[in-house]
């Protein structure tokens, strides 16, 4: 009966995460911080269910979006726009929001076993980064981004550079002192620009800025009868793609594990990585399930994941862990090494809550899909006010209610608008400002440790690996720059 | 070797990264430039117009104007309000003036406005904009922003 009662409050959390999800602008993070108060009234057994069923809901959400009007509905899947979208406007939505859900399943299924076999093994791996590691994992990222840039390299880096600089907009933590910040604007900007507001403005409102300049055109195209054949899901669009799916998953889970390395940098890299290794690089980014499986199963590896750092050593892996910590907190729970062996029960029941909500996630988006796909054929002329309402509402709410972060929402809006015509990769320059802030706080924390001697980055075994990796990526990039402008070129 | 001063150490990464954006910034404009060159073309072009050929810049600075002008008025009057204003003008200037369209426009902004005031502001607890049209139902002890 206990576990009924859980598995309906459970239920309530993965709808009320794919709505939030679903909703650009709305995330995973934002959804499980609005119900949070809720779980005051629950014992933890409960809140749990109704915490990580908003958590998995809210991440898998994030595709409906991202395939059907190429707006990412969380930052996790902004990689599902690049193969999902174009299959979505060749009137296969249906089958791309199938073969994302299932990659989602299988990807939150590889995660969970992670977290069960390897949390103590994991962490101790994770353990061992010092602030050289973490830096150098960053720059890692950054380079990696390179890679995706489709023979932009210089432009992609360029991107993420500028994107870590907006970042450092703003007061550091160290000297409390401000930097490229004009005087009036200093009791707003010391946390500098707020992530959700600039993202919800490069994603959502540039694009209605860019689709404004259009005229607002739409012609929905209604699957006709000759391509009804081809919006079919079926599982053979999993054919050779397992290496591809355990692959992604567990880079996410990796991922998820590294402190301050969120979902978008999860995604971005197994996209990178099935890029790297496909048969066809050149068909990724044109709407096949190649691609679209590696997003969705590392988004949602993701989940696991960051858990992993969370009960072990009490460090959130993500934003969205982040609020989980202080409902661990509300309830009296320290998380952190001694959590499994003090708390046995609990830790069972996060692993069937994962569990449980995995497979409610499944079977409330694969089966009513085809219910959630007609979001397509709303005009969207009529959609975008609303969207725009919500936006300002998501924006307002970050930090609990203030006009600024408005105001950077139109802002970025702006940018992302300006951006799109002088060809500079929004996505690589909001990870470039996702990383910006743990970027230079590594970095300052490495080079004092070291007495300002830069010899820190290079001494350290765990280092080195990352440092061939770096070069492997950056040479890979210019090697692909070079064949894409000979492609180009013939 | 780089030298951390406490009180100028918030300067060190930005300048680095200041640095690698100059220098990048160079490589594009040569590597590009030189791509023109090998083309046939010269080292510097033309730039290409900002605003595509069928700008429709009626829609697009309406955009711009509308949106700004609802964040003023967020504070001013109250997020409901507001909110049915701007999502009925942002409607006539995406979806036109017919009559069918304009009272789709209404039931759309005062609907959708009023879901949305109610799921967040009351339901979910969530601080909205509030000004002169905010109702506090002191009774019920909800906040109708």
């Amino acid at each position: 009966m206990v576990f009924v009662s859980h598995v309906l409050i459970a239920l309530l959390g993965v709808v009320a995460g794919i709505v939030f999800g679903a909703i650009p602008g709305m995330t995973a993070t934002m959804a499980v911080a609005v119900f949070l108060p809720m779980t005051y009234a629950y014992d933890l057994d409960t809140a749990l269910f109704l915490l990580l069923g908003l958590y998995v809901g809210g991440i898998s959400g994030g595709l409906v979006p991202a395939i059907l009007i190429n707006i990412p509905g969380t930052p996790s899947s902004i990689t599902t726009t690049f193969d999902g979208y174009p299959m979505a406007k060749r009137g296969e939505g249906e089958r791309a929001l199938k073969v994302g859900i299932t990659a989602s399943l299988v990807g939150g299924m590889i995660s969970l076993v992670c977290l069960w076999l390897f949390t103590p093994l994991l962490s101790a791996a994770a353990l061992k980064f010092s602030s050289v590691e973490k830096f150098l994992i960053i720059l890692f990222a950054l380079t990696v981004i390179a890679a995706l840039s489709k023979g932009q390299m210089l432009r992609g880096i360029f991107a993420g550079f500028l994107g870590v600089l907006t970042s450092l907009c703003g007061m550091f933590s160290v000297n409390n002192a401000y930097r490229m910040v004009p005087s009036f604007m200093k009791s707003k900007m010391q946390e500098g620009f707020q992530l959700l507001p600039v993202l919800i403005g490069l994603f959502a409102i540039a694009q209605i800025f860019q689709e404004a300049e259009e005229g607002m055109r739409f012609k929905v195209e209604k699957t006709d009868n000759g391509s009804k054949e081809l919006s079919t899901f079926s599982l053979k669009d999993f054919k050779g793609q397992g290496v591809n799916l355990v692959r992604s998953s567990l880079i996410g889970t990796f991922m998820g594990i590294l402190p301050g390395v969120g979902g978008s940098a999860a995604s971005i890299l197994a996209y990178a990585q099935t890029k790297n290794f496909s048969k066809h690089p050149e068909l990724l980014g044109t709407g096949v399930a190649e691609g679209l499986i590696a997003s969705e199963a590392s988004n949602n590896g993701l989940t696991g994941g960051a858990l992993i750092p969370l009960l072990s050593l009490g460090i959130p892996g993500d934003s969205t862990t982040a609020v989980l910590i202080s409902a661990f907190m509300l309830q009296g729970i320290q998380v952190g090494p001694l959590f499994i062996s003090q708390h046995p029960d609990t830790w069972n029941t996060i692993l069937i809550a994962l569990l449980v909500c995995n497979i409610l996630m499944f079977i409330c988006m694969f089966y009513p899909i085809k219910w959630i796909s007609k979001i397509i054929y709303i005009p969207r002329q009529r959609l975008y006010p609303i969207i725009i309402m919500i936006c300002i509402v998501g924006a307002y709410a970050t930090k609990n209610g203030r006009i600024f972060d408005v105001w950077t929402l139109l802002a970025f809006g702006v940018i992302g608008y300006i951006f799109g015509k002088i060809k500079i990769p929004a996505s690589c320059y909001l990870i470039g400002f996702i990383l910006g802030s743990d970027l230079e706080n590594y970095f300052i924390q490495s080079i004092s440790s070291a007495n300002g001697s830069l010899v820190v980055f290079f001494t350290r075994p765990i280092g080195w690996v990352i440092w061939v990796l770096i070069f492997a990526s950056v040479a890979y990039a210019i090697i692909d720059d070079r064949r894409s402008k000979k492609k180009a070129a013939q | 070797m780089i030298n951390v001063v406490y009180s100028t150490e918030h300067w060190i990464v930005p300048k680095i990264v200041i640095g690698v954006l100059i220098v990048l910034l160079l490589a594009i404009i040569v590597t590009e430039g030189m791509a023109r060159v090998k083309a046939g073309g010269s080292f510097f072009e033309k730039p290409k117009p900002f605003f595509i050929q069928n700008c429709d810049h009626m829609k697009l600075w309406g955009t711009l104007i509308l949106f700004a002008a609802y964040i003023v008025c967020l504070d001013i009057i109250g997020f409901t309000v507001t909110s049915m204003i701007f999502v009925f003008l942002f409607n006539i200037l995406y979806a036109g003036t017919e009559k069918k369209s304009l009272i789709l426009s209404i039931i759309l902004a005062v609907v959708s406005s009023l879901i949305i005031s109610i799921l967040f502001g009351v339901v979910f607890n969530i601080t909205l904009p509030n000004g002169f049209c905010t109702l506090t139902l002191v009774d019920l002890g909800i906040t109708i922003y």
